[in-house]
């Protein structure tokens, strides 16, 4: 009998050799996280004329496991800017407490100067650049959407490096290879925003959801939908992806009960 | 014994050989000159008000505010040194902001206040520092509904474990009133600065203590205390500047705001009214009639 | 001039509850040479007197620019002023940098207003000898705000410091009516007027020793601040003497009376 727990469940050194426990050294360069835990997965963002129109699936995923599923991504500020969420959970926690803390110390005075969407996106992608520069990356890609300072509809993305990146339309994690498609199908770079109707907006962002159910196996059928114009903010919190059809999967290996 | 003279009261810190620090009962004296501010604890929320005297005609009308927002749920108002009053409310704002980091929640107005008289206490100890020149008045609303932890980002497991109390009381008004000692009650009325006597007297006259009152009520004592409380000090000018925070399903939501402009201006109004009817006859105007005796 | 024993720093208050070290501290406020600012719906003004030393010595500078939608203007410890700027366009500098946006004026007001407090709380410091205004515009349009060494900051319509300043003062009180709706031109106007109401019967406003400032905000368009010295504020005091002396016979008949 081994009476150390530590090496019960490994291989066997008489089978496999002794255990290296090198990756497992003491010494050497501090690591911090090296990859995200508790993960969310795309957000997609639309302008249209007169504000923007966001949304997440309510999905927390531990890996491949489907862990929470009423999780709300879209974290709103002020009276008009929201935040979607995608990448590690606990760190968009930090983040919504980061930002809560501003909001308080915004109202403070209860006059004019708020931080419009504009502000708050250079705000985040420094936090970003600053994590990520101290090699301890806040594991998120969001977008940020609401208005800038003259007004007019914002929507921009800054990711863990604090990288920052603006566009009419906009998707992060797998949405920015399934869901850019579809925008740029539907909301041609030739087309003027002011073409772009909130109706049309909220209809692709739907569609888009539909999509990456489809195809993105950490994605589930709930989702969170914002849309953001000068009245304020619209959330809906607990949607349901409609007219789903799976006809499509019947033949394609990877999808349901496969015979071979 | 006189404290002038003796040395005793050169320095914070130095007890008189009868046990007094001298250094914050001056501290106290610059308070005692300072627009008079009142707190009324209602039973669905708390009122502040300060009377603001008109210094300069420069002054902006309607800056300058003297009502202080700390978190979302807590107001200050001081009376006494304006900068010190300042240094008071960012304290409070450190505090308040500090407590969110460690237990992801709004903090309590009691352990707001506590933390409070502990940091103002602090400036009675040491020579090497004075003591607040104000006196402040802490009024806050503690959510009686469930409030989200910071940060918490979904409902969690509909069944298990809990721990709640089915049916027990959370939340509700908090009033405190914190002095240049440190020292702190809670109140159901609390007033300073010049006019002190004479708002105690009307506040004394509300019977806040069956808890009654309701603020929409109390909005409307507040500006009428401020306003008798002037009388002594009438040849000057005054602005009136009134906060509250109602109850979660009340007007503010639970929030430290301004009191709408409107609604201001009409208790304003039925100040005016209530003090001119003392002047001529009794006219019957709510409580609190008689002015004085 | 007589000493008591309640005066000898910023941490011992006298039996009346006064802090002499800091009204001290406002006495050198007053030994400065004047400066005015005044704003209207669009624009806030500075105007500053400057002095020099000796004929041949240049002359002090009296506004500072502190970023593009601010200024301040000083009066008393010009090395205060310095501290006290530095700071100012530090924390400009870092919402500009950070947010992507000018820092709201009453937030950096507050900011140098604590900063002043604790100078008048802690032994070992003293309070600042100097006193400000400042002028700026943000989100919610132009904003005027004093700066005492006590750290009390007001926000004001119009508001005149330094040496000589109440007769700038009763000027500013006198007019009170006339800023708010007046043009940028005019507010200017009315700030040179306020500042030559504070000089003594030798003295003139001069290209050498008058400084203006402005900065507005015009429909949401901003105007970044400008500062006229010299050669540049002869245009603006030739106005001043063709008003003076246009208006002469009207408005000094009310003025005199």
């Amino acid at each position: 009998m081994d009476h150390f727990p530590g090496t019960w469940g490994r291989p066997r050194n008489d089978v496999y050799g002794a255990y290296d426990a090198s990756y497992l050294q003491t010494t050497g360069p501090k690591a911090h996280t090296s990859s995200p835990a508790v993960t969310g997965t795309s957000v997609v963002g639309v302008k249209f004329n007169g504000g923007v129109a966001i949304a997440t699936d309510n999905l927390a995923s531990y890996g491949s496991l489907a862990r929470f599923s009423d999780v709300k991504r879209l974290r709103s500020f002020g009276d008009n800017a929201m935040v979607g969420f995608g990448g590690d959970v606990s760190d968009m926690q930090y983040l919504d407490r980061l930002l809560e803390s501003m909001d308080i110390r915004e109202n403070y005075s209860a006059h004019g100067n708020m931080l419009n969407a504009k502000n708050l996106h250079t705000y985040l992608a420094k936090v970003f650049y600053k994590r990520r520069s101290e090699f301890n990356p806040l594991w998120n890609h969001v977008l940020v959407a609401g208005f800038d300072g003259e007004g007019e509809p914002f929507l921009s993305s800054a990711d863990l490096l604090g990288t920052t990146f603006s566009a009419p339309h906009l998707a992060t994690g797998f949405g920015a290879h399934l869901a850019v498609p579809i925008l740029r199908r539907k909301f041609p770079e030739e087309m003027p925003l002011a073409e772009v109707t909130q109706e049309a907006a909220v209809e692709a962002l739907k569609e888009c959801m539909k999509v990456l159910f489809y195809r993105d196996a950490r994605s589930i059928d709930k989702y969170s939908i914002a849309v953001i114009t000068k009245d304020g903010i619209d959330l809906k919190e607990d949607e349901q992806i409609q007219g789903q059809s799976w006809a499509f999967a019947e033949r394609i290996k990877g999808y349901g009960a496969q015979v071979v | 014994m006189t404290s002038i003279g003796t040395g005793y009261d050169l320095s914070n810190s130095v007890f008189s050989p009868d046990g007094r620090n001298f250094q914050v009962e001056y501290a106290v004296k610059a308070v005692e000159n300072g627009g008079t501010a009142v707190g009324i604890r209602c039973k669905d929320g708390v009122v502040l008000a300060v009377e603001k005297i008109i210094t300069s005609k420069l002054l902006k009308p309607g800056a300058n505010k003297r009502i202080a927002t700390v978190d979302r749920h807590v107001g200050i108002v001081s009376s006494g040194l304006v900068p010190d009053g300042r240094h008071f409310v960012s304290r409070a704002r450190d505090e308040a902001s500090s407590w969110r980091g460690t237990y992801k929640g709004p903090i309590p107005t009691n352990a707001l206040a506590n933390r409070l008289g502990g940091y103002v206490q602090a400036y009675t100890l040491y020579s090497s520092v004075r003591p607040f020149g104000v006196t402040a008045i802490v009024g806050g609303w503690d959510s009686e509904a469930e409030v989200p932890v910071d940060g918490q980002v979904g409902s969690g497991p509909k069944s298990g474990s809990g721990g709640k109390v089915e049916g027990a009381k959370a939340g509700g008004p908090g009033l405190y009133m914190i002095e240049p000692s440190g020292l702190y009650w809670g109140y159901y009325g609390a007033a300073t600065g010049k006019g002190r006597q004479a708002a105690k007297a009307e506040l004394e006259k509300l019977d806040l203590t069956s808890g009654n009152l309701s603020l929409a009520d109390g909005v409307k004592e507040a500006a009428r205390i401020i306003y008798v409380a002037h009388e002594d000090s009438k040849d000057k000018e005054f602005e009136l500047e009134m906060t509250w925070i109602s109850s979660v399903d009340g007007p503010t939501k639970g929030r430290h705001e301004e009191v709408p402009k409107d609604l201001l201006e009409e208790a304003e109004k039925a100040a005016k009214r209530s003090l001119e009817g003392d002047d001529e006859d009794e006219e019957d105007k709510g409580q609190g009639e008689q002015m004085e005796e | 001039m007589f000493r008591n024993n309640y005066d000898n720093d910023a941490v011992t208050f006298s039996p009346q509850g006064r802090i002499f070290q800091v009204e001290y501290a406002q006495e050198a406020v007053k030994q400065g040479s004047v400066v005015v600012g005044l704003v209207n719906k669009t624009h806030a003004v500075l105007v500053g007197l400057k002095r020099n030393a000796e004929e041949l010595s240049s002359y002090q500078k009296k506004i500072i620019e502190i970023d593009s939608h601010m200024a301040i203007a000083i009066a008393g410890l010009a090395s205060d002023a310095r501290v006290l700027s530095n700071f100012m366009k530090q924390q400009s500098l870092g919402s500009k940098m950070t947010y992507g946006r000018p820092i709201p004026l009453d937030r950096i007001v507050a900011q140098i207003g604590d900063r002043a407090q604790t100078n008048t709380q802690h032994y070992g410091k003293r309070p600042y000898g100097v006193g400000l205004l400042v002028a700026g515009v943000d989100e919610a349009g132009p904003h005027l705000f004093e700066f005492q060494p006590s750290g009390l900051t007001h926000e004001m319509v119009a508001c005149a410091i330094g040496a000589r300043s109440q007769m700038a003062r009763t000027y500013l009180e006198r007019n009170l009516d006339k800023f708010e709706d007046c043009s940028r031109d005019e507010l200017i106007q009315h700030g040179l007027s306020a500042l030559k109401e504070t000089l003594s019967q030798d003295k003139e406003l001069t290209i050498d020793n008058t400084s203006v400032g402005v900065v507005g905000v015009t429909n949401g368009k901003k105007e970044s601040f400008k500062l006229y010295e010299g050669q540049e504020t002869a245009a603006l005091l030739e106005v001043l003497e063709q008003r003076e002396s246009a208006g002469a016979e009207g408005e000094s008949m009310e003025v005199d009376s």
